[in-house]
Order: C-alpha cells, then structure tokens, then sequence
C-alpha cells in the first residue's frame, strides 16, 4: 500500500543519528530576498562551496520584513553549521539601527564576506526629457515633485543613497515604493516610472532597455560593472558615504554558539570557494564584485558602516519633509 | 521562429530527455506532498541542474515547475489536500468526484488538462511572446489593481450557496492580508509583537489547515475507522482522453486565462485556476452541478494552472521580468548557466531559447504518460482505510508545512485554520474564498497605494490609462450582474420559499 512505506520511510529520514564527521548533509543558505538576479550570486558561491564540502549547498530564499525574516529563520535553527546567513547589509546593520532587529553585527560569527554590489540610477534609453545626470537633476529641480522613482523597497540603502543624491542637490522627486528594485524596473520601462535606483543583476537582464547615468559609488570597479558608467562623484556630488557604506554587500555568517571546527571547515571551504578564478569570473560579469575579505577583518570592515549610514537616514527624513512642503 | 528549431539537437539526446523525465516525476511527487510546492523543488534541484550542459539543466527544472504545478492536483483530488495553492480549485470537484467512485477519471482529467493547458500555454508562448511581452509592460499599478479586483468579485461567483456568506469569508481573506509588514513604511500590521507574523501568516499553512485538516475532523467525526471503502479497481486507462473532447471551449479558454494570467508578472496560477473556475461554472451547461463533482471544474482549474507555467516564460525568457517566483529562480538557474535572459537572448541564442520551448513541450507530453500510468498507483490511497489515511495524510500536512520555513509557528497556523475551517463548514460557509481573499489582499492595495502615488492627478489615473479603465469598466458591469442577480435570487426564494438551505 501506498502510506505504510511512506510514513516508515519518513520515520527513518528524522530518527537518522548524527554519526558522521560534518557535513553529513546538505547545507542551507538562507537568502533574505525574493528569487531573482542577486539570488544567483548567492548560488555561484553556495555551488563553489558545495563542491569544497562534498554536499550540496542550497539557497533558500526567505524574503519579508526588510530581509529580518530571514534572520529570524535561520536563528531558530541548531547552531550545527548547517544553516547559513547571508547577511545582507540590511538585515544585518541597518534594520537593527532603525530598532526593527534585536541582533548586532557582532552577535554572529562571520565566514568570509561574499560579494558588493553599487546601485545606480538609470532612466530608459528612450526617454526624451533629460539624457544624462545633469539634465535629470535639473529636469527634477524645475518641476519640484513631479518625476517619479523607485529605489525598491523604502528606507532601504538604495533608498538611502538616492535620497542622499537628492539632498545634496537639492531636488525633490516622489517615491514609490515597491517590493523588490526587480519589480519596479518593469513600470520604469512601462513608462510610469521616470527612474530609479537599480543594482547589477537588474541592470544586465535589463540593460537593453535602460541606461546607467551615475554609478552611486566612489568605486572605480563599481562603474565597471555598469559597463563604465559615470560615477556620482565624476559630476561633483560627494555622497558623503564611503568605502562599502553607500553599496549593497553580503558577509555569510553562522550562529555564535556553532563548534570551532565546523566553522574551521565552512571558512576553509568558502575561501577556497572565492579563490576560484572561474567563480570569481562568474560574478563579475553578473556585476557582483567579490569583496575578499577574511572573517579577522570582519568587525574592522563592518563595524563603521553602521555610522555611515545614520546620513542615509538623515537624507530619507529630509526627502519626506521636502515633498510634504512641495504638496502644500 | 525558424532559428528556434536550432534547439532541435540540444534537446534530443539521451541526457536532456532523463533529465526532462526525471524532474517530472520529481515535480509530480513534489506536487503531490502537501507544502511542498513546485518553487520548493526547483530550488532544491538547481544545484544538480548546474552540473548538466544548459538545455538538460533547464529542461529538468521546467519539468519541475510544470509536474509540480500539476501534482498538486493529485492530493486535492484524492485526499482533499491541495498540494499547492495553486491546485485549490481543482478539489472543489475533483474531491467529490473521486468520493463517488470516479477517482480515475478525476486524476486522468487532472493530468489531461493539465497537459493540453500546458501545450496551449507553450504555443502562446511560441508564436506571442514578443506581443505579449510588449502588453505585460503596459500593465502597471492600476491595472493590477483592476485585476485583483476581478479577483476578488469572482469570489461572488465560485462561492456556493449565499453570495452574502461568500462575502464575509472573502472579508476574512482580505483581513489576514493585512497582517504583516506594510510594503509602503515598513511598519508591523496586526503582528502583535510576533515576529513570526513578520510577512503574515503562510498561506500554504492557512490553505493545509482549511481544507485538509477540516476534512480530518469531519472523518473522524463521521467514524468507521476500519471500513474498507469499496472503490473501484483502478488501471491505466486514457478514458480521460474521451471526456476531455466534451470541454474543448472550457479547455481552450481555460488554458488562455492561465497564459494570459501568468504572463502578466506577479499575478499567477492560483489567481488564474480561480478565474477560469468562475468562468466555467458561468458558463455551465444544465445538469453540471459545480461543487459536486463537474468534470468542467477539473478541466477549468488544471488547465489554467498549468497554463500560467507557459505565460509565465513569456516575460522571463523575453523580458528578463520573471512572471512568478518558480519562474524567478527558472531565471536565476539560466543566468548561472551563462544565458541572460532578454530580447538579447532571442537574437544571440536562439538556439537555447528554442531548446527550452521543446523541454517545456516536450515535459508536458512526459507528464500526460506518467500521470496516465500513475494514475492507479496514486489511486490506490483511496482503499485505505480510515485508521491508515487519517494519521498519514496528518503527518503529510505537518511534514509539509513544517518543511516551508522550519517554522513550529507555522504548523499552529495550520491547527487553527483547520477549527476554523471545520466551523465554517459546519456553519456552511465557503472555504475558497478566504485564501482567494488572502492572495489577492496585498495585491489589490499595494498597487492602489501605488498608482495613487504615481498619479499626478489622483484618483483619474485609473481611469485615464485605456487598460485599466477597460479593467474597471468590466469590474464595474461585474458588480452589477453578481447584485441583480443576487436580488433576483433572493426575490425568487421569497415567492418561492423553498427547503431551507441553511
């Protein structure tokens, strides 16, 4: 019969003991986004690792509340090294700075830092109101309010960068918000949006329809990854973030509480996974820049991000009270 | 079109066909175990996909998308678990016909329209893509927002018995939609301090605890626990292949729903299987009785379902804009190969754009073989009896909604859902239209936030666009048909009072 074997054979699946040496098992990398181009970058590295390891390393992608769920998912699981987090800037420093997580960067122990990715602001290739950044910020500086953009999701770090960008030139254009920037780019190019921030992966599944006009980073690598595009600073805006504050990054972490030694083994292997030539190849033509820093320079490079971004913040609460003051 | 047939070679070789046959039986079987949708598969398959040249890899992850999308229908039939939200609409008849007896032909109808729907869908797909595609972009926040709300009207139409009741069950829907976190301030709505109410409760979860554990409780209320029920012996049969030709109109438009549906990104099969259903019990011939076991339910849902995978390539293969999350990671598992999709791949690469048409066509043909041949095995579950199938088809439930976030909370959704859904059964209330109410719930307000925002001139935008004032001219002749018919109705029961159907 059909639910006898069945339920022997699940029975069989949970009471398996843990006899063998780590990883005995497939391992978890929890994602905090919905599927899409970034996700691949994740599964390029997870791949590479899996081969390292012997088992396969799958990408789970956990999306909700800003990227916390995610978070909140994987810490309910054992501390066995077989869940791991791709911590995300956002879910990692930034929703704990704007009070909506617990955690601090320093709760978790880190493997290597995975990849950055800079945002840009791109219009359509058709569009006839303004060519390059100039004439965008001057379009949206004689019509206060009316052009309308999308960083993706609100109060996020394109949000930031972009209300940053707006700040310090003194324009004003409306929000709108939507779930994810792969979303968005579709009413950009319907025409009902008038830009918007995007990051690497949108940018190439896109980039017949759109086109690059500032590169929201200091980075010379970042503008190569937008096929050379200008960057914000080559027209005079400082941004006022620097280094990897103003970019979008990931740095894989496990919990605290996990063994020595199956950290030991996760880091050898996603170091050894990173190193490849041909994965570091894979994510730069994706447009996802592999960062290389070890788990020791993990609290020196994420540790002042965390004030960096507090003028992104600042920048969002400006852009609100400038298009408050542009409806009345 | 012609440069596509280059695909020809890639996929005609031992390698891609195994590997095509092998996601079918794996999405079928992914399909059938409750929670575990199509998405979950493709995920769990894409680190094998890599290791196979790009054609056997794609095909074997569409032959996920497409056997899961379809196996789903399997459980909901024979166990009234739909094994995906997507296949919520096919238990409505496909369980009772299966209770009286027609078990074989339920599944084989399944796999039939789900298979031609597929095919249908495949040659939307070939011959419109690049039109289609062009359409999807002119879809914007107000004509989601149109869309959903065509959604959420046809809950009048599929709910059975008192529109009223169909209503305040739909209201139910709406309300669990809004818990969660709001996509426009990021603030918590209605989540109490939980953080597992973060993204609202798990519709997989609220969908197991409705349908299949009310159906639970009503087993073992009704005892017999050691009966063995006297069905028939099932065999491989293409019965179905017969019943299907008195649907053709219903499978042809159902099928066209589904495409029309999935190719619009962010809408989907669940929405499409609804609407197609509410379509057909529309249009129903005298003497189908929706609800009770009509053929024409099956065909409806299924076909749309399986439809919606073929529009949903539309935009991911020539857009680069996945048209439903499967459809997402379809697209991240064809960048990690090397390909990016987009206008681009058309002209660069016809022949993988041409190879991944005949996987999915192809697939779909698979998936009808296998379904006919698996068609008893699946049906033998019914010759169980009670004392067997009930803790099994409980741990199936558990297992399956546990394994969608590892979530113990997830697994107190479903226990509550599944109360609340025997109460509402038992009070005659319509179960659909909750979850038809709890997926389209965000969708219809987010995008009515949304092109409030994007219009200059407020509520006109809704009406200065053509599509959408089109959707919202529909919408609005909709509402009026469903309240004069409502009103006839009730003034007919009052010349006419006949049993009470409460």
């Amino acid at each position: 019969m059909f639910a006898r074997p069945l339920i022997f054979a699940a029975g069989l699946v949970l009471a398996m003991p843990a006899w063998a040496e780590f990883p005995e098992r497939n391992i978890e990398n929890i994602y905090p986004w919905a599927p899409g181009a970034t996700m691949a970058a994740s599964q390029v590295i997870a791949d590479a690792m899996g081969k390292e390891l012997g088992v396969n390393v799958s990408v789970v992608s956990t999306p909700g509340a800003a990227g916390t769920k995610a978070f909140q998912v994987a810490l309910e699981k054992p501390a066995d090294g077989y869940t791991i987090f791709d911590g995300y800037v956002a879910p990692l420093v930034l929703q704990p700075l704007l009070g909506q997580a617990k955690w601090t960067y320093e709760n978790f122990t880190p493997l290597w830092s995975a990849t950055s990715n800079s945002f840009a602001i791109v219009i359509r290739k058709d569009e006839s109101r303004f060519k390059d950044f100039p004439s965008l910020i001057a379009y949206a500086k004689a019509h206060p309010g009316e052009l309308r953009y999308s960083p993706g999701a609100p109060n996020g770090l394109p949000h930031m960068v972009a209300a940053k960008v707006m700040q310090t030139s003194d324009a004003v254009a409306q929000v709108v918000p939507y779930p994810e920037i792969d979303v968005a780019i579709k009413d950009l190019r319907g025409g009902v949006l008038d830009f918007m921030i995007t990051n690497p992966g949108v940018y190439q599944t896109n980039k017949d329809d759109v086109k690059v006009v500032a590169v929201l980073s200091e980075l010379k690598r970042a503008s190569e990854t937008y096929g050379g595009a200008p960057r914000v600073q080559d027209y005079g805006i400082d941004l006022g973030m620097k280094g990897l504050a103003p970019m979008g990054w990931n740095w894989w972490l496990v919990r605290k509480e996990t063994p020595k030694e199956v950290v030991a083994k996760l880091r050898d292997a996603m170091g050894k996974a990173l190193a490849r030539t041909d994965v570091q190849e894979k994510l730069m033509a994706m447009g996802y820049v592999p960062l290389g820093y070890g788990p020791d320079e993990y609290a020196k490079i994420v540790g002042p991000v965390a004030a960096d971004l507090q003028s992104g913040m600042d920048a969002i609460a400006w852009e609100k009270k400038a298009l408050q003051s542009v409806k009345k | 079109m012609f440069e596509l047939l280059q695909g020809v070679p890639l996929f005609f070789n031992p390698l891609a066909l195994a590997a095509t046959t092998l996601g079918i039986i794996a999405g079928l079987v992914i399909g059938v175990l409750p929670g575990l949708g199509p998405l979950m598969g493709i995920v769990l398959m894409l680190p094998v996909a890599f290791h196979l040249p790009p054609i056997a890899g794609m095909g074997m992850l569409i032959a996920i998308y497409i056997g899961g999308s379809a196996g789903g229908s399997v459980s909901a039939i024979l166990l009234r678990i739909p094994g995906t939200p997507i296949a919520a609409a096919t238990l409505f008849d496909g369980f009772p016909m299966a209770q009286k007896g027609r078990a074989q032909d339920a599944v084989g109808l399944a796999m039939t329209a789900s298979t031609l729907g597929g095919l249908i869908g495949g040659i939307v797909l070939l011959f419109f893509s690049p039109l289609l595609a062009k359409f999807a972009l002119r879809f914007a926040p107000p004509e989601y927002f149109g869309m959903a709300l065509l959604g959420v009207l046809t809950i009048a139409i599929v709910s059975e018995g008192s529109a009223l009741k169909g209503l305040l069950a739909g209201g139910l829907g709406l309300a669990l939609a809004m818990i969660g976190t709001d996509e426009f301030t990021n603030a918590y709505r209605f989540t109490f301090g939980n953080f597992n109410l973060s993204s609202g409760p798990h519709v997989v979860a609220v969908v197991v605890g409705l349908f299949a554990l009310s159906e639970l409780f009503f087993q073992i209320e009704s005892g017999g626990f050691l009966d063995r029920p006297n069905v028939q012996r099932l065999r491989v049969s293409f019965r179905a292949f017969r019943l299907i030709v008195h649907h053709k109109v219903n499978l042809v438009r159902s099928a066209l729903i589904g495409t029309f549906f999935g190719a619009i990104p962010g809408t989907g099969g669940d929405v499409s299987a609804f609407i197609s259903y509410a379509a057909a019990k529309k249009m129903s011939r005298p003497g189908e009785v929706f609800g009770e076991g009509a053929e024409a339910g099956i065909v409806a849902s299924e076909a749309a379902n399986n439809g919606c995978c073929g529009g949903a390539m539309i935009p991911t293969l020539s857009l680069g804009i996945p048209g439903d999350g499967s459809t997402a990671v379809l697209m991240g598992g064809l960048i990690l190969l090397g390909f990016f999709p987009g206008p681009e791949l058309f002209r660069s690469h016809p022949e993988i754009v041409g190879g991944i048409f005949i996987a999915y066509m192809v697939g779909n043909i698979i998936m009808l073989l296998l379904g006919v041949v698996l068609a008893p095995l699946f049906g033998r579950v019914l010759r169980i009896p009670k004392a067997w199938l009930i803790p099994a088809v409980l741990l199936l439930s558990v297992l399956g909604t546990y394994a969608l976030q590892s979530s113990v909370f997830d697994l107190w959704v479903m226990l509550v859902f599944g109360a609340v859904g025997y109460l509402m059964r038992r009070a005659h209330y319509p179960l659909a239209p909750v979850i038809i109410g709890m997926i389209l719930g965000n969708v219809l307000e987010n995008n009515f936030r949304r092109a409030l925002l994007l219009s200059r001139d407020g509520p006109m935008i809704f009406v200065e666009r053509p599509i959408s004032a089109a959707i919202i001219a529909i919408d609005i002749l909709l509402l009026i048909m469903i309240v004069v018919s409502t009103i006839r109705a009730s003034r007919r029961a009052e010349r006419d009072p006949g049993p009470d159907q409460t």
